[in-house]
């Protein structure tokens, strides 16, 4: 008996939404066993990394709090992805909104009112939408291709961190610390349940992919993105130009981006530290993917993401698991999701042995 | 002339390891295929290649499981996009991220314990006058990188086995129908750039600085593929692309150590010159007549017989 693929009629809509469910499961099956094989307690770490953070009730503010920026991010990118445009230098755009940001509570250092968060939030998505404007000019005017550009600049933003912290923006009190000052309480967002770590950033993300999912299924920009994604071919005959949807792609990846990196800073970080860019960007990537690059599945595949970040953290302490293993269970997640795909275009036929050798 | 010498002996030691993944990558994509995995390809390598030197302290047994390392890593990646027809850039992506972590998490325990650096290949005697160091100061993994350029550039271009690997990159239904392997022939490109990668990964605790640490590679995975993109897909100009880079690298070294009229500029401008450098290469060869006209036909496709 063998097994053959074949193409199916229209892609499967069960197994769209089966098997990032699928992958999430087979991580925890898998990942169990690996890490019992290699000598660690495997079944505990599962339960650590995918269990407590859920059936702890103190643990969701922290859910809450890492889920907010990738699922901003994640939004960003799964609207880039669906057009083909592959920008993966989301870290470096979030990095740079972050500086814009921290650069306006800087400049209002002491100054109080209403307009200062939302001029840092102006600046930290102008400042990722400048950042991503980078790949896409180069992309459009030149053919540049923008997973390397993008990239590469996500790594020289990190030095560029270190410049400014070390040298303008070092903070005059902080006896040799390469941070800045600590931001005055107009430039810091507020907590919206008191006593709690849960800021203004968390509503606004599940804000902004609640209206990114309306705008890529209800409006034609969002059937522009899709289209382009899909048959380049049918969108160019269409009159959708490709170069201004690369152009709307990344501006709105990297704006999404800037605005995760400002409501970073002036949340959780409320300065800017040399540990401010935290892998949000790369993670997204996996958010994207995880929540079928859907606005809606990404708010879902984010709070999952946020669970192995805040387990992982509880797996290091209680069963003193290192904190990479984290990243390995999420490439996992993205290995069996991408392995899945081929289940949506195709189905799995039982094939008997004299038929498949007379087909070859 | 002290100084300049210094200087060729880290640019050497800085090139290698770009030169030696790059090469593997050239090959992957002249079969059609583009892997971005190889950062995380080259960090399972490092980390596979400092363990060995770390309890064996041989460091040709080293070279040899860091390449059966990153060989190992780029199968996921070869049944994924091969056998599964996934999308090799989210799948690249995804091993650099499982190569991240799982070098992270293999290298916990390692942490701030020092190896010893690979021997010179020729003896102390050779390389004693300043000229002759130039040329035999080295390491193994230098000459190989040499060798290998040229091994290559024979392979693919007077080889018929390297006519196949470039048919099935340029037309793979054609190489199909006459009845070659595509999806057999890109594996073995594959697994081929990931033990290259590998290699060049044990290289960074071998012959740069010799301890782990997390994400030891510094994106240099990165850079190795975007040369792939400068050099037209060619050996040569690999060669030329990688020991640019290196030279960019080892001028941060010098600014780092205050080495004087570098310092004027400031060492984060230095540190991300490499990244910079590349972004500037890479529109510069946009700008040539010839640059997208060199790229194999099929690069990134899934290959699916149509019959």
């Amino acid at each position: 008996m063998q097994f053959r693929l074949e193409k199916r009629q229209e892609p499967s809509k069960f197994m769209a939404y089966a098997t990032p469910v699928a992958a999430v499961a087979l991580t925890m099956i898998i990942g169990a066993i690996i890490f019992s094989l290699i000598g660690y307690d495997g079944v505990g770490a599962v339960r650590e990394i995918f269990l407590t953070p859920l059936t702890n009730s103190y643990k969701w503010q922290d859910l809450g709090v890492k889920a907010a920026p990738l699922i901003i991010i994640g939004v960003g990118l799964s609207i880039a992805y669906r057009a083909n445009v592959w920008n993966i230098g989301a870290e470096g755009q979030y990095i740079v909104g972050g500086l814009c940001a921290t650069g306006i509570a800087l400049l209002t250092w002491g100054m109080t009112g209403w307009w200062i968060l939302p001029l840092m939030m102006l600046a930290g998505m102008a400042g990722g939408m400048a950042y991503a404007s980078i790949p896409a000019l180069l992309r459009t005017k030149l053919k540049v291709n923008e997973i390397l550009t993008s990239l590469m600049l996500t790594y020289a933003s990190v030095q560029l961190i270190y410049f400014l912290i070390r040298g303008p923006w070092k903070d005059p009190m902080g006896i040799g610390f390469p941070q800045t000052r600590l931001f005055s309480e107009a430039a810091r967002l507020p907590t919206i349940i008191p006593g709690t770590i849960v800021h203004l950033g968390v509503p606004i993300a599940v804000l902004v992919a609640i209206i990114a999912w309306f705008i890529m299924s209800k409006s034609v920009f969002g059937y522009r993105m899709r289209v382009v994604g899909a048959a380049p071919h049918a969108a160019r005959y269409g009159g959708f130009s490709e170069n201004k949807t690369i152009w709307l792609a990344m501006l709105v990846s990297g704006g999404l981006a800037g605005l995760a990196g400002m409501l970073e800073i002036a949340g959780p970080f409320q300065r800017m530290v040399p540990g401010f860019p935290t892998n949000y960007g790369f993670t997204a990537i996996i958010v994207a993917f995880l929540g079928r690059l859907n606005p809606l599945g990404v708010i879902v595949a984010g709070v999952v993401l946020a669970i192995t970040f805040v387990g992982g953290e509880v797996a290091q302490t209680t069963i003193g698991l290192p904190n990479a293993a984290t990243g390995i269970f999420q490439a996992m997640m993205l290995f069996f999701l991408l392995a899945g795909d081929i289940l949506i275009k195709y189905r799995v036929r039982r094939v008997m042995p004299q038929t498949s050798t007379e087909v070859a | 002339m002290d100084l300049t010498l210094a200087i060729i002996v880290t640019v050497v030691g800085a090139s290698t390891p770009i030169l030696i993944a790059a090469l593997g990558e050239l090959v992957v994509e002249r079969s059609g295929v583009l892997n971005l995995g190889v950062e995380g390809m080259m960090l399972i390598g490092a980390i596979a290649g400092f363990v060995v030197q770390f309890h064996t302290g041989n460091p040709y047994l080293a070279l040899l499981c860091g390449a059966a390392a990153g060989m190992a890593s780029s199968l996921i990646f070869g049944f994924l996009t091969l056998s599964l027809s996934a999308n090799q850039t989210a799948t690249g992506l995804a091993l650099t991220i499982f190569g991240t972590g799982f070098s992270a998490l293999a290298g916990s325990s390692y942490s701030a314990r020092p190896v010893s650096l690979m021997e010179p290949l020729f003896p102390a005697e050779l390389a004693a006058h300043p000229v002759w160091k130039v040329l035999f100061s080295y390491s193994f993994p230098v000459y190989f990188s040499f060798i290998m350029v040229v091994v290559i550039w024979y392979f693919l271009h007077k080889t018929r086995a390297g006519l196949i690997l470039r048919a099935v990159g340029e037309n793979d239904q054609s190489a199909h129908s006459i009845g070659y392997s595509v999806i057999g022939v890109r594996y073995m490109a594959v697994m081929f750039g990931g033990a290259m990668a590998g290699l060049a990964g044990a290289c960074f605790p071998l012959l740069l600085t010799p301890q782990w640490a997390e994400r030891m590679t510094a994106g240099r995975g990165w850079i190795a593929v975007a040369l792939v993109v400068f050099a037209s897909w060619k050996p040569f100009r690999l060669l030329a692309g990688a020991y640019l880079f290196g030279l960019v690298m080892t001028m941060e070294l010098y600014a780092k150590a205050g080495g004087g009229v570098l310092s004027i500029i400031p060492s984060e401008l230095w540190a991300a010159l490499p990244y910079i450098a590349t972004i500037v290469v890479l529109v510069l060869i946009s700008l040539r007549r010839d640059a997208s006209t060199n790229a194999p036909a099929c690069l990134g496709k899934p290959f699916l017989p149509s019959n």
